[in-house]
């Protein structure tokens, strides 16, 4: 079959504008689509239903946007980085780019945490950071978590990680580590709702935003 | 902004990215060097309208233009539909995501009858007057429609401007470089619309007024204004050399029919008498095999979809139709593409072709027998005999198959119980013919299910003079179905008839069923081809209300004599064929296929010759 050499590639991409509107699940077929207008070689499963091999290294919920989305594919040519991503890149739908591609470096199983901002829009901004560090104090922060097993409360306090937290006149901006990959997931969306079930000040959350992938030392995971 | 407004809700909606547009494929203009905007409206949801193979030819042929600018618009679900209302967001088209209101063209393609209410609706999200005559005198905001079901666009005609008959591809552009030209001069919409009303193909109902007689039916339809007597149908001459899109616009969100898709041919040769597309898309015309498989490849490189199917009333009546299969399947083969056919015979194959078909084919087997006796199909020309169907069913079987599918219809001319009890003992004997089998699909059932739809007589058929069942008389047809049916391999399903009695009324309905359509929106009929939706109860009030006897227009026998209110329409076909067809239909005689013979259906006289060489 001529599939003596097999390149392992990994993509970073932005997922931004109305590309966030894309379900996890519609990206996975509109990402087929897209491999296949840019022409490149990808590498096929082997075995009974032979389809292209192509995967994400974490789900993104509808509605966020993101900087850094990871993307890992076989190609059957050894074909230059830059050419890959620039072919991508033509035939890529509006608000997804690719910013990079390399080698595969680290395994998938190296994901520890992901990092999101986030602006939270309130009224009273001084109000609602109070709010919010009070939290963030407390002892605990009990959200209930939907599992595969159904809904189980957990305790998402020793792993949030806040790197920023900072009120402005309209919003309350900030950034957030939580855990992320094989083991365990959290979104912002659960601290959220940690909030809102704290009885914080009304706030809507907006320009959400995952701005990278970091392994369990906060190396950059690549 | 629009957009803000938009995104404000979207994400408290399901699948948001019908509502946001972006997607590859769409056609986004600078506006500032627009002179003419389109906004091509499918009367549903997104999911269903993207499906819409029409939608995408004429989407992409506009946008040829560079001065015309043709968007899409959608009816929202529900949940978006109310957030819109309380939100004050205007339909909007999803390109520019700019108010459809504001432009030029509003036109609808109008597919099913069921969708009429849909059509109300959005007009009403967009802030447009629900009836022509309150649009003003300017020249704007042209509401327009085209499809199959403005071949009778009368219980339509107070809700539009003008309706679009036949083909688009040409009649399109001609109407929009029309309005071009008079809105630089300053025209205003009345004298727009009688201008137009002289292109071929164009339709203004404003300029035809109706008069009835005590009984009922029609007296008499008058020509306004110096309008043509008759309006005729547009068709596209040289078929092969019609445009066709090198690109579709690609979903996100899964969407009914979710592939690439190429015309083979347009037309049938069939001459089924029940229906209405083998009579209104005639002359039957084809494509060359070359150029189907260049638009094949063409679409599948630039839209990155692995699915393409053929499009056709009758794929197998191409006369290439084993080079074209045969070069098409190499290609997709090769590129991992999945080719669909549907309404593909698989009788007449060689051996080396339905090989290659059997490895592609991955769809079930499905058989349109239509009636349950010879005679029956006899009576509505629908030549499959019991033969061919064994033959098929031993071919699929023998190959892997353990479940057909049977499409009937229940309510047609003539029809008696023998002929429903016949529906159950075809299945039977397929049931039958699966066990006869040696080398059949071993550790398997066999599962044959039936479905059966309710009669709809349509104009231009046939059957256009013919009354529907009434549900008394289908529903004893329904149950004496059930009691024949004897084993659990064959499974029965129906259409509610009562969906089926509206579908012929607003089919076959005059003008004044307008204010029916508009009385049964006002309580809330909308989706009316959704099960989940369709409001019976309140159509029928909307009957009531308005004075209207549903039975006129259902269970009434139209006179061959009386005015029908398509009959100043001319879709090619003439009314004296249709009387012929009827009355052989009552002998149960058939008629020979185009190819075999011609029957002077009309067709050929109006395109200047023969319709086959």
């Amino acid at each position: 079959m001529g599939e003596d050499v097999l390149i392992r590639v990994r993509a970073v991409f932005e997922k931004k504008g109305r590309a966030k509107y894309i379900s996890h699940l519609d990206l996975n077929r509109c990402m087929l689509r897209t491999f296949r207008r840019s022409g490149l070689p990808i590498w096929y499963t082997e075995g009974f239903n032979p389809h292209p091999y192509y995967s994400f290294a974490l789900a993104l919920s509808l509605g966020y946007e993101s900087g850094c989305e990871i993307l890992d594919f076989n190609l059957n040519e050894d074909i230059p980085l830059d050419v890959i991503r620039d072919r991508l890149n033509a035939v890529m739908p509006e608000g997804m780019r690719v910013v990079s591609v390399a080698e595969q470096k680290m395994k998938i199983t190296r994901i520890a945490k992901a990092e999101y901002s986030f602006s939270l829009f309130s009224e009273n901004t001084s109000e609602l950071l109070k709010d919010i560090n009070e939290l963030l104090e407390s002892d605990q922060i009990l959200v209930d978590k939907k599992t595969k097993k159904g809904i189980k409360t957990v305790d998402i306090k020793p792993e949030t990680e806040v790197c920023k937290c900072e009120a402005t006149e309209k919003s309350v901006d900030m950034i957030m580590r939580l855990p992320a990959g094989t083991k365990t997931n959290y979104n912002p969306n659960l601290f959220f709702e940690a909030l809102v079930k704290h009885g914080c000040v009304p706030f809507t959350a907006e320009k959400i935003c995952r701005t990278g992938i970091f392994c369990e030392n906060n190396e950059i995971f690549s | 902004m629009l957009k803000d407004k938009i995104e404000k809700h979207l994400l408290e909606v399901q699948k948001p990215s019908r509502y946001i547009g972006g997607e590859v494929g769409s056609v986004i203009k600078d506006k500032s060097g627009i002179d003419v905007r389109f906004a091509f409206c499918f009367p549903d949801t997104y999911d269903i309208g993207m499906s819409h193979l029409g939608m995408k030819i004429l989407y992409s042929l506009i946008n040829e233009r560079s001065n015309y600018w043709c968007e899409r618009c959608f009816a929202p679900a529900e949940d978006f539909e109310t957030i819109m209302r309380e939100n004050d967001i205007s339909l909007y088209a999803l390109e520019s995501l700019d108010p459809i209101k504001d432009f030029d063209f509003i036109g609808f393609t109008m597919q099913y009858e069921l969708s009429y209410t849909n059509v109300l609706n959005m007009l009403d999200l967009a802030g447009i007057p629900i009836f022509a005559d309150e649009r003003g005198e300017e020249l704007t905001q042209l509401v327009v429609a085209g499809g199959p079901c403005v071949c009778n666009p009368e219980p339509l005609a107070d809700f539009f401007d003008l309706f679009i008959l036949g083909e688009g591809e040409e009649v399109n552009l001609e109407l929009m470089d029309l309005y071009y030209e008079m809105k630089k001069q300053g025209a205003n919409r009345k004298e727009f619309l009688k201008k137009a009303a002289h292109i071929e193909g164009i339709y203004v109902p404003s300029l035809y007024r109706f008069n009835y007689k005590e009984d009922g039916t029609i007296d008499s339809v008058e020509a306004l204004e110096d309008a043509p007597e008759t309006v005729k149908k547009r068709i596209i001459k040289d078929f092969d050399k019609v445009y066709y899109p090198e690109n579709f616009v690609v979903p996100f969100t899964e969407i009914v029919h979710d592939r690439a898709s190429v015309e083979v041919l347009r037309g049938c040769i069939r001459g089924c008498r029940f229906c209405q597309a083998g009579f209104i898309y005639r002359p039957f015309r084809e494509k060359h095999s070359d150029t189907i498989c260049r638009e094949t490849k063409c679409l599948c490189e630039n839209t990155g979809y692995d699915e393409v199917s053929l499009a056709s009333l009758s794929t197998s009546d191409h006369s290439e139709i084993d080079e074209l299969l045969s070069e098409l399947i190499d290609y997709t083969a090769a590129e991992r593409i999945n080719l669909s056919l549907p309404s593909l015979r698989v009788d007449n194959f060689s051996e080396s072709l339905l090989e290659k078909i059997k490895k592609v084919r991955k769809s079930g087997l499905t058989f349109a027998a239509e009636g349950g006796t010879q005679r029956l199909r006899d009576v509505i020309n629908k030549n499959v005999s019991e033969e061919e169907i064994m033959n098929t069913c031993r071919i699929a079987f023998e190959g892997g198959y353990s479940s057909v599918k049977l499409y009937f219809m229940m309510g047609l001319p003539t029809e008696t119980d023998e002929d429903i009890v016949g529906i159950a003992e075809l299945a039977q004997r397929i049931v039958d013919l699966f066990y006869s089998i040696e080398n059949r699909p071993k550790g398997k059932n066999v599962q044959i299910s039936i479905s059966v739809a309710t009669f709809v007589p349509k104009p231009f058929t046939p059957f256009q003079f013919e009354p529907q069942d009434t549900r008394e008389m289908i529903e004893h047809k329904q149950k004496l179905l059930l009691d024949s049916v004897k084993s659990k391999k064959i499974k029965v399903s129906y259409h509610d008839p009562n969906v089926s009695m509206l579908e012929v009324i607003l089919a076959k309905g005059d003008r004044r069923l307008c204010k029916v359509v508009y009385e049964a929106w006002k309580k809330g009929c909308k989706f009316d081809s959704w099960d989940e939706h369709y409001r019976f109860d309140k159509w029928i009030e909307a009957f009531r209300e308005c004075g209207i006897d549903m039975s006129f227009y259902a269970n009434r026998r139209f006179e061959y004599d009386e005015i029908l209110p398509w009959d100043h329409l001319d879709y090619y076909v003439s009314k004296d064929f249709f009387i012929r067809e009827n009355k052989t239909a009552h002998n149960a005689v058939t008629t020979p296929n185009c190819r075999l013979k011609c029957s002077a259906c009309g067709v050929s006289k109006e395109i200047g010759g023969r319709c086959f060489d």
